[in-house]
Parts: C-alpha cells; structure tokens; sequence
C-alpha cells in the first residue's frame, strides 16, 4: 500500500514538472503580448500626449497585466527618486530588478535596452521611430513563441509524465 | 512451478514507453534526443536482461557442475 502512493507520489510530482515548464511556454506569448500593448501606450503618451516619461512609465505600468507592468512601474519609481538616473540606467535597472519574473528570453532583453538607449535622450520623430521598430522586432518574437508553444507545451507535459512513468516501473 | 512475471511485465512497460517517448520527442521535432532516448531505453533494457542471464547461469552452474 505504501508502495502504491509513493508510486503515485513520484508520478504526479514528475507530470508536476512538465507542467510548470510547459507553462513559460504558454506564458510567453501572453506577456510579449502585454509588452507589445505597453510600447503602444507609450508611443501614444510620448508622440500624442506630450507626457513627461516618469509619469508615462507609470500610466503604461498600471494599465498592462502585472509582469510586465511591474517592469514600468518600477522604472517609474525610480525616475521619481531622482538620484541621478537617466531614462536609459533606471529601464535597465528596473529590467534586471523584474526580469526573473517574466517568462522573457535574451531577446527581449536586447530589444528593450536598445530602445532605453533613446526613450527620454532624443526628439519624439526619433523616439517614435524606435519604438515602431522595437514593436516590429517583438512581433516576430511573438510569432515565434506561438510557434514554439504550438510544438513544446504539449511535448513538455507528456514527457514530465511518462518520465515519472519510467521512474515508476524502473523502481517498483 | 512458481515463476515470477513480474520482470517481464517491467521490462515490457519500459519498452513501450520508450516507444512512446521516441514518438513524442518525434513530433515535436526533436529527432536526435528521441534517438538518444531511445538508445537510453534500451540500454537500461539490456542492463536488466543483463542481470537475469547472469541468475542463469549461476543456476545452470549449480545444477550442472554440482558446486
């Protein structure tokens, strides 16, 4: 009987494990999406509204679903402490403070600090032209994470369970 | 005479979900780690078989050159 539900045990924690890393693969697609929305946002705050950046980070930060949010927010956040810090460093650190959170790639990464390198450094025509481009580039990347989640999620689930399958008989 | 099935079933069950491991991994493109999976399979498969030819030859030892 012990037996049993340790078998059971294994079996439902390894189908566990192919599940939780089948889920950054359905996650990503969601937030690339919410990301796409927040540079929409801030191309309307910065071309149309005028709006100063810190209060536009905020207004993008609060209105996006909350992992992506949070990066904005906090970029915000610290724009407002005003130690200093340019647009470009309080981005990045705000990136590296809330990037373990996301289920972003190394990709994301590159397209989104070389659109910090601009935002609040250059006239809006620039800015503008920037963040058009840094939507192209995400775009393709949402693409190809759809693609990559139609061919893992499932692979990643039924490969936590059968492993847990083999652990099974190899050990009962 | 009491034989214990139970290995067999074992060794079946590894097969067929190695099997379906291979196929999985196939479909989601990723052919040479279903190769390596499959190879993985099979050499726990012959460890195992390994393991019960031993048994008999130690039993056709014992019943043949009376040790």
């Amino acid at each position: 009987m012990i037996k049993l539900i340790g078998a059971l045990m294994v079996l439902v924690s390894a189908s566990m494990v192919g599940w939780q890393i089948s889920r950054t693969y359905v996650k990503r697609p969601v937030q690339l999406r919410a990301l796409l929305v927040a540079l929409q946002m801030l191309e309307t705050e910065i071309v149309y509204g005028l709006t100063p950046l810190q209060r536009a980070f905020f207004k993008v930060g609060q209105r996006v679903n909350k992992e992506v949010g949070n990066l904005f927010l906090s970029a915000a956040e610290l724009l407002e402490q005003g130690r200093a810090l340019s647009a470009e460093e309080s981005l990045q650190k705000a990136m590296m403070r809330h990037w373990p959170q996301t289920a972003f790639r190394k990709q994301e990464q590159e397209v989104l600090a070389s659109l910090a390198q601009v935002l609040g450094s250059s006239d809006r025509e620039d800015q503008q032209k920037h963040l058009r481009l840094a939507v192209t580039h995400l775009r393709g990347l949402e693409e190809e994470a759809r693609a990559e989640q139609d061919k893992y999620e499932k692979m990643y689930k039924s490969l936590g369970f059968l492993g847990g399958l083999l652990a099974v008989i190899l050990m009962f | 005479m009491d034989f214990d099935l139970t290995p067999v079933f074992q060794i079946g069950a590894v097969g067929f979900i190695t099997a379906i491991l291979h196929t999985v991994l196939k479909q989601a493109g990723k052919e040479d780690i279903a190769h390596w999976a499959t190879l993985v399979g099979f050499i726990i498969v012959l460890y195992m078989v390994a393991h019960y030819v031993g048994d008999l030859f130690t039993e056709v030892k014992r019943v043949f050159l009376f040790k």
